[in-house]
């Protein structure tokens, strides 16, 4: 097809304002599938498509679409990731488009993500065009949204379609909207070619995936290609486009959205945001910069039973198969045997993983706090970079120590400024700025809807930030964040003592201000849940040799089956067994027996 | 493996037995009852003797009887005819020794001087009375339907009826209860002067109505520390006063421990007749039904009720029993007695238990008997848990 017929497009729009629904109406519409083999097969969430398995996965859509001047365009349809945690995946399925069509809900308004993903648009110079969805809810406030859409946005009320993806309503306006405004590719098929990845995953039948975008040249199966950021040679096993079930071609061209099968073993050789060439005539320079995603929170993952170490390996191994921003190490703890150290790009990518993790390989896990990554200067002028609080070096040895910082963006009624100002605040968070979006003139009894910017350490993201963020203002703020780098910080160690015996698990880095309030925390939780022993057991929480909490667990007085008699020995002696069996379940920390449960509980404590 | 000689363990089986009948019956269940006991049926009774008769000629082998226990529910809601027809049946049944030890439990709201005299005529020898408590706000809580008031009397009707073995059962580690007030229960008790007491810490399974208003905190929970201290006292102010302390929970003056239950705390055989009854023969753990109507029904074909339990006792189970509930007397065990009733020392076939036990200040053992140190009686089951078999042996149905 002439690649002046070519739309490349993605939908982006904050979490569940429609994106997925807008999508498969768009592929009903151009008669790619017919309604009932929708819902099983198409983008979906990010957590469907995981649990659906590799094979359905269609991150590209070709459409064929019959316009009203007759011709038939091809549209690629690109599916983008929704979470801030893949802000980077993103960026680089935008550089695989032409234009975006944003999606906003009527009866919510403008949220954090929908304005990170706008900015990205825009500097990606995409055409974007403005869909206001749902507006068939009862809830719809139509004007008012219109209002924020131009007054943060700048596109006048005449460029914003009205639909509701959900009945279809306005879609088909759309359809022509896409075709005459986004502009076909450019690009030239004789040049060298060029290839963005846009995503990968790994097949077990023909290796590594690669969706890609052809900016210049062809494609075609048996195609020697070469990776140029990170030099993966490969040849095409084969190569189509998503209809949306694979459909195999004989060549790929330029301007055109479709998939190669590499053969390769692992994502990680085939990277997202990558540019692939050819071996002979190859480009000279790639279409983007190429940067490998960083993880930013990392956490120890272990088998709840010793014995499933080697399943937990497994799994990891075949889960990063799919997943080349997940890191992960292995590590050992006296308290929780072998495990591994793992890296994230967030707190919903550990989520996402945890979860695999358990649903799909049927394992049960025990996962230490996140935290972040420090830099670590020392005395000797050495720098460190640490992910494991155990390795946070003595406090002597300590020069400097630096942690990752991010820019927070919170969208949130007026209403809550105050109680999300103090929560950030609270959060070591710096204030840049606060903008009002829209001029509504009836803001409603919430207020009118502001943008709060400011920075602040990472580190304070990772525990209960986000269930208050949502808590402090009944649901209505959104956020979005981004990586700023590193600053120094005043931090320290904060060790848990059992019976004299350091707990390693327990440790965590935190502002010394806070050592005492934890540290209490944690010493009461620990002596609530971990039963009188036959000795007493003294409980610290302590920053190097400075105690700053302490309890004690007093030994237990009485443990007797007072009444034994002859109907009673059977079940008496049961009640033995359990209680033995019970011992056999517990962890022995410095001689004292700790059911899991306890320590599961501290090492979940938030606050 | 336990050099264990078949021949013998058959020869222990045939020898003499205890023999226990329950009854489950009572006026009203109290409020801390996890007790195989049904309200309401009283009915129902003279069917039941019927019942537990029949089960009598059916499970007799002959055997020599050297004490037979009345236990419930509340025994004494049986008239003095029923327990005497019962007694009847049993002599011409079984080999029951003259001097056997007859015990009926009684409650003291269900006695008088009449009933305890026609009792006593029947042929029971010793009466244990529940007692629980002199207090009556205690009594209340505990959902009992006697008043102290009724249970001095009773002692009084006991004595006067001619009974010269009677004992008293008290309940501590109440709610509310203070190290005060225990202090005056066990006076007062001991000024009663009964020849045999036993002490026992409130327990309470899921089921009993007291937890939940526990939970609810409709009253204060059991304070496990004050319990310990209460035990301590008890044990303290009754070996003042001349009783010997001789299971973890009973004391007995010279010559008046109860003989049935010194059975269990041997390990020895016994003979279980009623609902919930269990016995212990020819090496099986055995039980009948917890349900008062199945059991009822059940004596048709002339044969007895199936078992509801029936567990198969192993040589290294019976050991293992023998250590646990020995252990409970405060005379232990003799080693010799193990020796010769298992063919091993088990100072070195539970070598490592005893030493851990014992380095925990819980055990302490000679060359010829082990048992439990002071702290150990209320630490019981830290020491317990150690001697059990390393697999569970013995299948239920």
């Amino acid at each position: 097809m002439d690649k002046s017929s070519i739309r490349n497009f993605c939908i982006i729009a904050h979490i569940d304002h429609g994106k997925s629904t807008l999508a498969d109406r768009l592929i009903e519409l151009t008669g790619a599938m017919r309604r009932e083999e929708i819902r099983e097969q198409v983008m979906d969430s990010m957590e469907l498509e995981r649990e659906r398995g590799i094979t359905i996965k269609a991150k590209a859509i070709r459409l064929d679409y019959k316009a009203n001047d007759g011709k038939t365009y091809r549209l690629n349809l690109i599916d983008t990731p929704g979470h801030v945690d893949f802000s980077y995946e993103v960026s680089r399925t935008l550089a695989a488009c032409e234009g975006a069509v944003l999606v906003v809900d009527a009866s919510q308004g403008i949220q954090a993500q929908t304005l990170a993903n706008v900015y990205l648009a825009m500097e990606h110079n995409l055409e974007i065009i403005p869909v206001l969805n749902k507006i068939d809810l009862p809830t719809a406030e139509i004007d008012r949204v219109i209002d924020e859409i131009e007054s943060v946005l700048g596109y006048g009320p005449e460029n914003v379609m009205h639909i509701s993806a959900k009945t279809g309503l306005g879609v088909p306006q759309l359809l022509e909207k896409i075709v005459q405004r986004i502009p076909p590719p450019g690009g030239n098929v004789d040049s060298p070619l060029r290839a963005l990845i846009f995503d990968s995953h790994y097949d077990s039948y023909k290796g590594v995936i690669a969706y890609l975008r052809i900016t210049d040249g062809q494609i075609s199966k048996g195609s020697k290609l070469r990776l140029m950021g990170q030099g993966t040679e490969l040849e095409v096993l084969e190569v189509g486009y998503f209809a949306p079930e694979p459909c195999p071609v004989q060549t790929l061209s330029a301007g055109d959205v479709g998939y190669i099968a590499t053969g390769l073993k692992n994502v990680a050789e085939c990277r997202v945001g990558d540019t692939i060439t050819s071996i002979s005539n190859g480009a000279r320079e790639p279409l983007l910069g190429y940067r490998p995603t960083k993880p930013m929170v990392f956490a120890g993952v272990y088998p709840t039973e010793p014995d499933d170490y080697l399943e937990l390996r497994e799994a990891i191994e075949k889960l990063s198969l799919n997943d080349a921003s997940f890191t992960y190490q292995p590590e050992s703890s006296p308290l929780l045997g072998h495990g591994f150290r793992c890296g994230f790009l967030g707190l919903l990518h550990l989520d996402i993983v945890r979860e695999r993790l358990e649903r799909e390989f049927f394992l049960s896990l025990v996962v230490t706090a996140p935290g972040v990554s420090f830099i670590v200067t020392k005395t000797n002028g050495q720098t460190v970079t640490m992910v494991n609080p155990g390795d946070l070096p003595l406090p002597h040895e300590i020069e400097k120590v630096e942690e990752p910082w991010v820019s927070i963006s919170v969208i949130t009624p007026s209403k809550f400024i105050g109680p999300l100002m103090d929560l950030i605040m609270g959060c070591g968070g710096v204030h840049k700025r606060t903008e009002y979006l829209g001029h509504s003139k009836t803001p409603g009894e919430l207020g009118q809807r502001v943008q709060l910017e400011y920075d602040m350490p990472l580190r304070s993201m990772l525990t209960t930030f986000y269930d208050q963020l949502k808590s402090r203002s009944q649901g209505y703020a959104s956020m979005d964040y981004e990586f700023i780098g590193y600053r120094e910080a005043k931090l320290v160690k904060l060790d848990v003592l059992v019976n004299g015996v350091l707990v390693d698990a327990f440790s965590r880095i935190i502002p010394p201000e806070k050592a005492h309030d934890i540290g209490e925390a944690i010493v009461s939780k620990l002596k609530e849940e971990i039963p009188r022993q036959l000795f007493q057991v003294p409980l610290q929480a302590a920053v190097g040799s400075r105690i700053v909490a302490r309890a004690n667990i007093p030994a237990k007085r009485k443990d007797v089956l007072a009444k034994c008699y002859g109907g009673d020995v059977t079940r008496k002696r049961k009640l033995l067994e359990k209680q033995k069996e019970g011992k056999k379940k517990m962890k022995s920390i410095g001689k004292v027996e700790v059911p899991k449960e306890a320590f599961m509980s501290v090492l979940k404590l938030n606050w | 493996m336990i050099g264990y000689c078949r021949a013998k363990r058959l020869n222990l089986m045939s020898q003499d037995i205890a023999l226990y009948i329950h009854f489950p019956f009572c006026r009203r269940r109290c409020s801390y009852c996890s007790f195989v006991s049904y309200q309401g049926r009283e009915s129902d009774i003279p069917d039941y003797v019927n019942a537990l008769e029949k089960e009598l000629a059916l499970r007799t082998d002959g055997q020599k009887v050297h004490s037979i226990y009345f236990g419930g529910g509340t025994p004494s809601l049986l008239s003095p005819q029923h327990i005497h027809d019962m007694l009847h049946t049993i002599h011409s049944l079984f080999a029951v020794d003259e001097a056997s030890e007859v015990t009926l439990e009684a409650n003291p709201s269900t006695v008088d001087e009449i009933y305890l005299t026609a009792v006593r005529k029947a042929g029971v020898n010793r009466l244990s009375l529940g007692v629980q408590s002199l207090v009556d706000g205690e009594l209340a809580l505990l959902g009992r339907i006697h008043t102290a008031s009724e249970a001095r009397d009773a002692v009084q009707f006991a004595r006067i009826a001619g009974f010269t073995n009677l004992s008293l059962d008290l309940i501590y580690g109440l709610p509310g209860q203070t190290i005060a007030s225990w202090r005056e229960a066990l006076e007062e008790v001991i000024e009663l002067g009964p020849e045999h007491i036993s002490l026992y810490p409130l327990t309470l399974e899921d089921d009993a109505p007291l937890r939940t208003a526990i939970q609810r905190r409709e009253i204060p929970p059991i304070d496990p520390d004050l319990t310990a201290d209460q035990y301590e006292l008890a044990q303290d102010t009754l070996a003042a006063h001349g009783y010997l302390h001789y299971e973890i929970s009973n004391w007995a003056r010279d010559g008046y421990k109860c003989k049935h239950n010194m059975v269990y705390w041997h390990n020895l055989p016994y003979l279980g007749i009623g609902v919930a009854a269990h016995s212990y023969i020819h090496g099986h753990r055995l039980a009948n039904t917890t349900d008062l109507d199945s059991y009822l029904n059940a004596f048709s074909h002339n044969l007895p009720p199936a078992w509801e339990l029936d567990e198969d006792i192993e040589p290294e189970l019976e050991l293992s029993e023998t250590v646990i509930l020995g252990l409970r007397l405060s005379e232990g065990l003799c080693l010799e007695n193990i020796r010769s009733r298992f063919g091993i020392d088990l100072l070195k076939h539970y070598g490592q238990q005893v030493d851990e036990a014992a380095g925990f200040g819980l055990l302490e053992y000679t060359d010829k008997r082990i048992r439990l140190t002071r702290q150990g009686r209320l630490l019981g089951n830290e020491v317990f848990w150690r001697f059990l078999p390393n697999k569970t042996v013995g299948a239920d149905p």
